[in-house]
């Protein structure tokens, strides 16, 4: 379990990343980009399968991502930066816990429940947190076959209710519906730094890097299409239509027979998105275990006390995602492309071999 | 303390280690006039063999008073020589009788305890259409028999250790040399020989200290009470355990798919063992979730019912007096007493309880508006579907029930999460060096051959890569 294998990396990038862009990224994506929703993703997906590639290229060195700044900068810078991205992710994680919050309160009760309801994911969070970064090897692992079987039920039931004629004609938005759709969806995509935090635990296989890049490029095709048929059945309301993947399948004929059968896919992508959502703050966890050391008690006792200021957070704001999503998405949207894309790929750039190697 | 070969002052010796009534001696003299005392357990000494193969040859006895020359005249198979004294009393409580004679500083054990045991039969928890019948029974060594007669090679090694500091029972440690993880079967016999406890009444005993997660709630030692099965399994590779008094053997590392497999699914087609394993996994998922379902959606979510069941539903529920979750509880209270007296009773008593369980409980409670059809409906097919895999009836029946309180509290969604929970529990999970949750994760592609899926023989030239055997192939020639 101390390290993770190369396809338990490739599971990560083509199952499990895409599942947090499932919810609200749509209705945001259709409120900006309008038909053309489809192309701002497929341009993050674009962009973040570079980075992903840059990435891997780097555990070509066989270094965490504080020991790569390290044998560069030192140690005190290098605790510095790490820290720096363990606090982004803090933050980039914040979106993700409130869309699973309004995801579950609106989703798994016909009438809306107290924040209580949703209080357990904070003990989850919690427990997961508190097991080395490592363990997700396994983890992936098992959420693959459940994200995939979740995804294609999903697009199973809804692809032949979508109007694919509605994303026609392509660029209907202009330039300016595809800028703001590319700006202000970089919030939802930070898989390339939670990618670093795995440095150093798994082992770099010939050709990883653009197989890893490929695999997320995969997955990213499969929310693509599914912003396509989600456009192809909403069109002009789909900027109301929050958790977009629990209602594209409802049309489904099938369903006076079956009943919603379609929640059992619902339930699967559900649970891979609790696991998704503590991912970031995992990542935060292992930034402080690597500056200071996995001592016997830091992980446990940084996860709890993480959970709890994400409750509180939650509960603060439990009124307020509007104003929160467009204070990150929006307003500090500039904030995401620098840690998710400008310092991973600077990344690139660190000495390649350890101070001690050389000769 | 050891033998001094006065034969007075040893025999007072050894009774005043064993002053209990049925330690009985029998003294008498050989035709030379040397003077022999055997001393037994009277009760679990088998006294014909004793009079046969020991007392009957001395008698006739004309040799030199030498262990060495007396032991050549006994006719029993089993015997050797010892000479302390506390190691002596152990063999007599044993049911092996000790032979002192005068003049001598050794004594001799022989072999000739009486065995009461039942006939090797069918065990009634794993039961098979096709394949072997043989179960073990409560004596270790006809189960070390059964072990042999299925593996005659030299590989096999049987390692008796003593555990227990009243017992002393007897535990087995089979595993096939050169095959077995050399440090699986150290680590087992190492905690063996750590346990200090006064009696070991059962193999079940020994699982919490094998275990490296004792106080958890998933299994993590394998039970079977199939020689077939055992020997299969230490044939892959894991290391087995008997111990006498239980006919339940464990074997480990333990994997959880292990309980998916029976050992009919070697003797049927393959498409048949896979449909019949995944049938087992529905059961199983069916037990533990359809009754949290059913009260999730209920309380919080009412979609989830195709509207004709809603309406099926509303109709039987309309009058109940108890909260959906309430009414559960207790329909499942119900079952498991049921359950559980029908285990004790006496068999004569069964007909009755199945009587007043199933018409009494059951038709009259629904008649008088206490509980609803479709809540017994539910907990009958979960109680069904819980027998499906007999191994975990104990887990799943308490996840069943946590499920149950949670769904009534949280609804699906602490469903969910008590799931993903139970996930991250058991990926993390580990037993001698094993991932419990192997093949599926960490995915290890060849040994996905047989597990939920299980192929032909001929694909499965290997052993299980997550045991770790050094002896890969099983297959030679395809």
């Amino acid at each position: 379990m101390n390290k993770l294998s190369a396809r338990q990396i490739y599971f990560f990038l083509a199952f499990v990343a895409p599942v947090g862009k499932l919810v609200v990224l749509p209705a945001r994506l259709a409120e900006y980009a309008g038909n053309d929703l489809w192309i701002p993703a497929a341009v993050q997906f674009l962009l973040q399968a570079a980075i992903v590639f840059c990435v891997l290229l780097l555990a070509k060195r066989n270094m965490s991502l504080f020991e790569l700044l390290e044998n560069t900068f030192g140690k005190a810078v290098a605790g510095i930066a790490v820290l720096l991205f363990g606090l982004f992710l803090l933050y980039a994680g914040l979106l993700p816990i409130l869309e699973q919050k309004l995801f579950v309160q609106g989703v798994f009760y016909d009438t809306l429940p107290s924040l209580l309801a949703f209080t357990p994911f904070f003990l989850f969070a919690a427990y997961l947190c508190s097991k080395p970064l490592s363990s997700y090897g396994r983890v992936f692992d098992l959420l693959a076959p459940i994200a995939a079987a979740g995804l294609a039920g999903v697009l199973l039931f809804s692809a032949a209710n979508a109007d694919y004629g509605a994303v026609l004609p392509v660029g209907a938005s202009g330039a300016e519906g595809l800028l703001r759709g590319t700006a202000y969806s970089f919030s939802w995509f930070f898989d390339s730094v939670l990618l670093l935090f795995f440095l150093g635990k798994f082992e770099y296989k010939k050709g990883m890097a653009w197989k890893g890049a490929l695999c997320y490029l995969g997955g990213g095709a499969a929310v693509v299409f599914f912003l396509i048929v989600f456009y192809g059945i909403f069109e002009g309301t789909a900027i109301n239509q929050l958790f977009a993947f629990t209602k594209t399948s409802k049309y489904f004929s099938g369903f006076t027979v079956l009943g919603r059968v379609d929640y059992l896919f619902i339930f699967a992508l559900s649970l891979v998105m609790a696991f998704y959502c503590a991912l970031p703050l995992s990542g935060a966890i292992e930034s402080c275990v690597q500056v200071f050391g996995r001592r016997k008690y830091l992980p446990t006792l940084l996860a709890v006390g993480i959970g709890v200021l994400y409750f509180v957070f939650t509960w603060l704001f439990d009124y307020r995602f509007g104003d929160v999503m467009s204070a990150v998405s929006q307003k500090a949207f500039w904030v995401f492309p620098v840690f998710t894309v400008l310092l991973p790929a600077l990344c690139l750039l660190l000495k390649r071999r350890r101070s001690h190697d050389r000769p | 303390m050891k033998i001094t070969g006065t034969l007075r002052k040893d025999l007072a010796a050894l009774k005043k280690i064993l002053p209990a009534e049925d330690i009985l001696t029998f003294d008498f003299e050989s035709e030379a006039g040397l003077a022999f005392t055997a001393v037994f357990a009277d009760p679990i000494t088998d006294k014909e063999l004793l009079g046969e193969q020991v007392i009957r040859p001395l008698l006739r006895y004309e040799g030199a008073p030498t262990a060495e020359e007396v032991g050549k005249k006994l006719t029993s198979p089993e015997k050797r020589t010892e000479t302390d004294l506390a190691k002596l009393s152990e063999e007599v409580l044993a049911g092996n009788p000790v032979l002192l004679f005068e003049g001598m500083d050794e004594a001799i054990i022989v072999g000739t305890k009486k065995v009461f045991v039942r006939a090797v039969a069918e065990p009634s928890t794993d039961v098979a259409v096709k394949g072997p019948r043989e179960g073990f029974i409560e004596d270790v060594k006809i189960n070390t028999s059964l072990v042999r007669r299925r593996l005659k090679t030299p590989e096999l090694k049987i390692e008796f250790l003593n555990v227990g500091r009243r017992s002393k029972t007897y535990v087995a440690v089979c595993y096939l040399d050169g095959t077995s993880v050399q440090k699986t079967v150290d680590d087992i016999k190492k905690k063996l020989q750590e346990i200090d406890i006064d009696i070991i009444p059962d193999s079940s005993y020994l699982t919490h200290f094998l275990s490296s997660r004792p106080y958890s709630l998933l299994k993590q030692i394998g039970t079977t009470e199939k020689p077939d099965i055992f020997c299969a399994k230490i044939a892959e590779g894991r290391v087995g355990i008997l111990v006498d008094g239980s006919p339940i053997a464990l074997t480990a590392p333990y994997l959880l798919v292990e309980d998916f497999q029976s050992s009919e699914d070697y003797f049927v087609p393959p498409y048949r063992a896979t449909f019949t394993r995944i049938l087992r996994l529905l059961s199983l998922l069916v037990a533990i979730y359809l009754p949290a379902f059913y009260i999730a959606a209920q309380l919080f979510k009412l979609q989830l019912f195709p509207i004709k069941l809603l309406l099926t539903i509303s109709g039987s529920i309309r009058d109940i007096p108890f909260s959906p979750s309430l009414e559960m509880l207790l329909v499942l209270f119900v079952l498991e007493v049921l359950n559980e007296a029908s285990i004790r009773m006496p068999k004569y008593v069964g007909m009755a309880l199945s009587v007043v369980g199933a018409l009494v409980l059951g038709e009259t409670a629904v008649s008088a508006g206490f509980v609803s059809t479709p809540a017994i409906i539910i907990i009958a097919f979960s109680g069904i579907g819980l027998y499906a895999v007999p191994n975990l009836i104990e887990q799943t029946s308490v996840l069943r029930l946590i499920m149950l309180l949670v769904a009534g509290s949280v609804g699906t969604y602490g469903i969910i999460l008590v799931t993903a929970f139970l996930l991250l529990y058991l990926v993390t999970a580990e037993n001698f060096g094993a991932p419990v949750l192997a093949p599926f994760s960490p995915v290890v592609g060849k040994d996905l051959k047989d597990s939920l899926i299980k192929y032909n023989l001929g694909s499965l030239p290997t052993r299980p890569q997550t045991i770790g055997s050094k002896n890969k192939r099983r297959l030679k020639h395809e």
